[in-house]
């Protein structure tokens, strides 16, 4: 049916993932062969926007919409040698031997459909007859996988176990919980000074770029850089936008560990600090603008509680010790000379802070103390006066209160699109199942008899949730977890601890491993069944076009021929569904995709029935003129050019916290949990077990500081050899190594040259990567970034990962807890203690996961 | 003849490397006949993303060089080749007919800028041919159409403003038709402290003389202490005096071979 010369296919981003996606590739095809991917271009009857500002020009964006370059290369892994053609058994796994320790071991053979169906529906209920219900399967299904409205979804596995509960009677589930991964330390942290449940605790932003644009003198960069992930979850509006501050003459001052890839090239002066030390330059700043009476005291009286105390702890009145500069420079690396000059930088000129997706600064250990004591700085001086804003570059469209971050109807917002439910499952409010477990706890899950934490950790919690007791399994006669469900593949390489993950899978209570995935890697070749998934180039879909700044919606169609037997994720799960007779949960997916459209303002108002969408392929809506952005601004309470958090600084009151003000002292965590010493009533400094002034660093002297990669996505896209090519380093046995970014001092201490064989290890285990000597990175850190894929090998008798898949070797937030209640069961993959040794690649014994061969 | 030019601004190029994978996803597995046969599927970058790590800590940059076939007037690659394989086209991209060629492996030495590859399996010289296939049909060269910032631009000759021209290697005489902006030049860079009272001192005056020539350039510091005298030539020597107000002069000199950092530079008061 697809078999036909030449056609021109709109494919969904292949990255950004969770139902929702950037413009589509234009993707050529012809005889069943991806030929070409070209940018889109927005056709010239589109209206785009534009930012006006008095005196500083116009602002808009290219019609082109540039692609990342995974996303071009993604047809390389369509057929890649691991690819999953075929429902695959373990060789050696039964219901009645499971065989655990082999996982990961031993190779696959080939079944049916039929066969691979009748097993699941076995297994389920093998395990709803003995244990009583379906709490013993541990349902991983919140990954970002590919960006189709819903055939390449990655959250069904939850759907499902919710018909089967609903519809068969046979009981929860355990809902792995997606903590909310990007915004770690604004979540734990910052949410608890300012609020912004919506936006996971950074500010709403709303109309922001009217306001920075207009009258921002100085944009920091803290830890931002949309060049590393940019296009794979904002589109080329993400590139764009660093563009716009130099165009209006605003400085970038870049405070990172690394100069990275944004700051290479955007940045007027870096600013280098040592992984994670944010807090401690925080307050050295915030000493001076004190000693010097250089912050807002009007705005401090009027808009915040609690300051006194932080005053009080600056000045060193509670533990003695003043937070001078020099007492940050010891810390944080950063002469005192620099850190009193940024200070009077930063309180001279109105001045934004900026942020990107994720960067290692929120994802280390405490790193809410960090985002909370930026919150405090900001507030210093005024935050939400015109041009000092919290500014997140690129385009992620639920940032908002009433308005996008860029002009555009909010009726397009908020009834535009077709959006899936499904994203409660992964992204949601509270778990959908009474059985759960955070993800960032998922291996203590199966290992400890059991564990005790705070929070739900769902991204959308309210704040209160923070301080919420939870368990699992959730009584002592529970038979806890017995089957594991996994469709991210990712837990491995993005959450902490990788390696205990593993043997988590291998654990002899475990009886049965699912994956769902179109690839075996990382840890779906530890799956006793794989089904193998479809990529977005194998099944009609719709693409919304929500991680952008112009939304609107693309039909996309089927461009090849599925690889070998494989079905899209959602068609996997409705086979499974039919099996188990759950036909009315499960229609079939075009009328979703119908269904899903009507109900946009597209068929409701624009009047572009279903038919005639699918004929045009695409509806992309207008932006409004600036003079009814400002209209719609006025309605909203905006001057005209307000934006980000004008809104409280004119009124100082309506935020989400208890006082509705911006909060010092934090009085939720004053009421409910006042003696936690690592997030205490006022964000402190505080060291912790992953410092460099910690007996541990005696032994792992270096901490690793572990960003996004640039060109592939978290651990998506790793094996593609062009994206090989960009970002690996080729080793003297001339194996493709992870790039390990390393100080020419540390480099010259270790005798490591350019192209080194290194191995990176800790008392969690070792992986390989190849030496990249830098002066890119500061002295007593390496940077290796996340997402490498797994390959498992023997070095010295002990079992290592010649991938790099840097996880493997990071820290999960149990380990500070033991036993005992895990306090803020953070993400804390960065800024953690390792040494670096280089080795002979000889010493390499070549050996990897179970294989294929059986295809 | 040469109708079209390409024009690369270095100060644009982010180094995404969006030209180099759209090169690949154009031209491995595909051939154009009669202009190009197919790229293999690794270790050929028709166009390369020369990067250059500049400065010290923390005064740094990266600059990057979308480097690919210059196209050249007086290509050495033509007069090396030994089959007349390797051919000028009227707008002026040159193109190595990968039927004609016989894979001698004599144009790639003779190359000036390192762009021409050997393609062991099908025994041919492969280079970037400008998406001959493309411009016939009016389009634009797949790295230029993928670039998110302009840094590669290709027109029809005089599309593009010709201040500020220059061309890579023009010492060679192949006459390159590769338009380059903003090709990097060192600078000499640090940062004017006094140690005493451990703060920056913003506003100091830097005066850079070209030992050469006497030619001055006078600036000063910014609000961090730094200073960044740019756009300086390779081989020459400067001096470089440091002045502020209620301090001793600072004499250095620097001998210019790459961007050159001064490191912490601490004045004494008098």
């Amino acid at each position: 049916m697809v078999k036909e010369s030449k056609k021109t296919v709109y494919v969904s981003h292949p990255a950004s993932g969770l139902a929702r996606s950037n413009f589509p590739l234009e993707t050529h095809v012809s005889d069943d062969k991806i030929i070409r991917s070209l940018p889109f271009h927005i056709p010239e009857d589109v209206r785009l926007y534009e930012i006006k500002t008095t005196s500083r020009g116009t602002y808009t964006r290219p019609r082109k919409e540039v692609q990342m370059p995974l996303a071009m290369a993604h047809k390389q892994r369509v057929h890649s040698k691991n690819r999953v053609r075929y429902p695959m058994l373990r060789e050696d796994w039964s219901p009645e031997q499971p065989n655990t320790s082999m996982r990961g071991i031993s190779g696959y053979k080939r079944i049916s459909w039929d066969e691979a169906t009748d097993i699941i529906a076995g297994e389920l209920k093998r395990i709803h007859e003995t244990y009583g219900s379906m709490e013993p399967v541990f349902v991983q299904a919140d990954g970002h996988g590919h960006s189709g409205y819903m055939q390449s979804l990655h959250f069904w596995g939850h759907y499902l176990f919710d018909m089967i509960k609903r519809h068969l009677g046979w009981g929860s589930w355990t809902q792995q919980v997606r903590n909310p991964d990007s915004w770690e330390g604004y979540y734990w942290g910052a949410k608890h000074v300012w609020g912004f449940n919506g936006s996971l605790g950074e500010p709403y932003q709303d109309a922001v770029w009217d306001d920075v644009l207009e009258h921002a003198e100085v944009v920091i960069f803290s830890g931002c850089d949309p060049e590393a992930t940019g296009l794979g979850m904002s589109g080329g509006i993400a590139l764009e936008m660093p563009k716009w501050l130099k165009k209006a003459g605003i400085k970038i001052i870049s405070i990172a560990p690394d100069l990275n890839y944004a700051s290479a090239v955007h940045a007027d002066t870096w600013i280098p600090i040592k992984p994670n030390t944010d807090a401690a330059l925080y307050l050295a700043v915030a000493h001076t603008w004190i000693v010097e009476g250089t912050y807002d005291k009007k705005y401090i009286e009027s808009h915040t509680i609690g300051f006194d105390a932080f005053r009080a702890h600056v000045m060193g009145e509670d533990d003695g010790i003043q937070k001078t500069p020099l007492w940050g420079e010891e810390i944080t690396g950063v002469p005192a000379h620099t850190i009193k000059a940024l200070a009077r930088e930063w309180a001279g000129k109105k001045t934004t802070l900026s942020v990107y997706f994720g960067g290692p600064k929120v994802r280390g250990t405490l790193s809410h103390l960090s985002a909370r004591m930026e919150a405090y700085v900001l507030a210093m001086q005024g935050v939400g006066s015109p041009g000092r804003q919290f500014l997140r570059i690129g385009a992620p469209s639920f940032y908002k209160k009433d308005l996008a971050q860029v002009p555009r109807y909010p009726e397009v917002d908020f009834k535009g699109l077709a959006l899936n439910p499904m994203i409660e499952y992964a992204i949601g409010h509270a778990p959908v199942s009474p059985s759960f477990v955070p993800r960032t706890l998922a291996a203590e899950a199966i290992l400890q008899k059991k564990i005790e934490w705070k929070s739900t950790t769902s991204a959308l919690a309210k704040t209160e949730d923070q301080f919420k007791t939870y368990q699992f399994p959730p009584s002592p006669d529970h038979p806890g977890i017995r089957m594991v469900w996994n469709e991210n593949g990712s837990q491995p390489g993005s959450w902490g601890n990788g390696w205990k993950w593993l043997n988590a899978l291998r654990n002899p209570r475990i009886e049965c491993v699912v994956g769902v995935h179109p690839w075996l890697e990382n840890d779906l070749g530890f799956s006793d069944l794989i089904l193998p998934a479809q990529t977005t180039y194998e099944h009609n879909d719709l693409v919304i076009v929500q991680r952008s700044d112009i939304l609107g919606m693309f039909y996309q169609d089927q461009a090849i021929e599925p690889v070998g037997d494989s079905l899209s994720d959602f068609e996997i799960h409705r086979q499974i569904g039919l099996k188990l007779g759950l036909e009315e949960a499960f229609p079939p997916a075009e009328e979703w995709l119908q269904k899903a459209y009507e109900e946009t303002i597209a068929q409701t108002k624009h009047g572009i029935g279903w038919d005639e969408f699918k004929e045009r392929k695409y509806f992309i809506y207008d932006s409004p003129t600036w003079d009814e952005w400002v209209e719609i601004k006025k309605d909203l309470g905006f001057s005209e050019r307000g934006g980000g958090m004008s809104q409280f600084w004119e009124t100082g009151t309506g935020l989400e916290t208890p006082s509705g003000k911006i909060e010092f002292v934090s009085s939720m965590i004053q009421k409910k949990d006042p003696n936690n010493k690592e997030r205490p009533p006022v964000a402190k400094w505080v060291s912790h077990s992953e410092s460099p002034d910690q007996p541990k660093s005696r032994d792992f002297p270096l901490i690793v500081m572990s960003n996004h990669a640039r060109y592939r996505f978290h651990v998506q896209g790793d094996d593609i050899p062009w994206i090989q090519e960009l970002q690996k380093v080729k080793g003297a046995d001339g194996y493709m190594y992870e790039a390990c970014w390393i100080h020419p001092v540390d480099a010259a201490t270790r005798d490591v040259k350019n192209g080194d064989i290194l191995k990176v290890y800790n008392e969690r285990g070792t992986v390989l990567v190849g030496a990249f000597v830098t002066e890119r990175i500061v002295p007593g850190a390496v940077s290796i970034d996340h997402g490498a894929k797994m390959d498992i090998i023997s070095l010295r008798n002990e079992e290592v990962d010649r991938g790099g898949c840097i996880n493997l070797i990071s820290p999960t937030p149990q380990e500070k807890y033991g036993d005992g209640e895990i306090k803020i069961p953070e993400m804390n993959v960065t800024g953690f203690l390792v040494e670096v040794e280089k080795i002979d690649p000889t010493e390499i014994n070549d050996g990897t996961l179970g294989s294929l061969a059986a295809q | 003849m040469f109708a079209k030019e390409f024009v690369v601004n270095v100060d644009n190029c982010t180094g995404c490397n969006m030209c180099t994978i759209s090169c690949k996803d154009e031209h491995v597995d595909s051939s154009y006949e009669p202009w190009s046969a197919p790229q293999p599927e690794i270790g050929q970058f028709w166009v390369d993303i020369k990067q250059q790590e500049r400065g010290k800590q923390p005064r740094m940059r990266m600059s990057y060089m979308p480097t690919f076939c210059q196209h050249c007037a007086e290509a050495p690659c033509i007069d090396n080749c030994a089959d007349d394989a390797i051919k000028t086209r009227d707008d002026g991209i040159v193109w190595i007919d990968p039927v004609a060629c016989t894979g001698c492996g004599k144009c790639g030495p003779a190359c000036p800028y390192d762009v021409i590859f050997f393609n062991e399996e099908a025994q041919i010289a492969q280079k970037c041919n400008g998406c001959a296939h493309r411009v016939d049909e009016g389009l634009l060269p797949r790295c230029v159409e993928a670039c998110p910032h302009e840094a590669i631009l290709f027109g029809d000759k005089g599309t593009f403003e010709q201040e500020n021209n220059s061309v890579l290697k023009p010492e060679t005489g192949a006459d390159p038709r590769v338009i380059w902006r903003g090709l990097p030049k060192p600078w000499i860079a640090g940062c004017v402290v006094d140690a005493e009272r451990d703060e920056v001192l913003s506003g100091a005056t830097v005066k850079v003389t070209e030992v050469e020539s006497d030619k001055q350039l006078e600036l000063k510091t910014d609000e961090f202490g730094d200073f960044y005298a740019k756009e300086l030539e390779v081989g020459h020597t400067y001096k470089v005096e440091i002045l502020h107000d209620g301090y001793e002069p600072t004499i250095r000199k620097v001998a210019l071979e790459t961007d050159h950092d001064l490191g912490t530079v601490i004045l004494a008061g008098f």
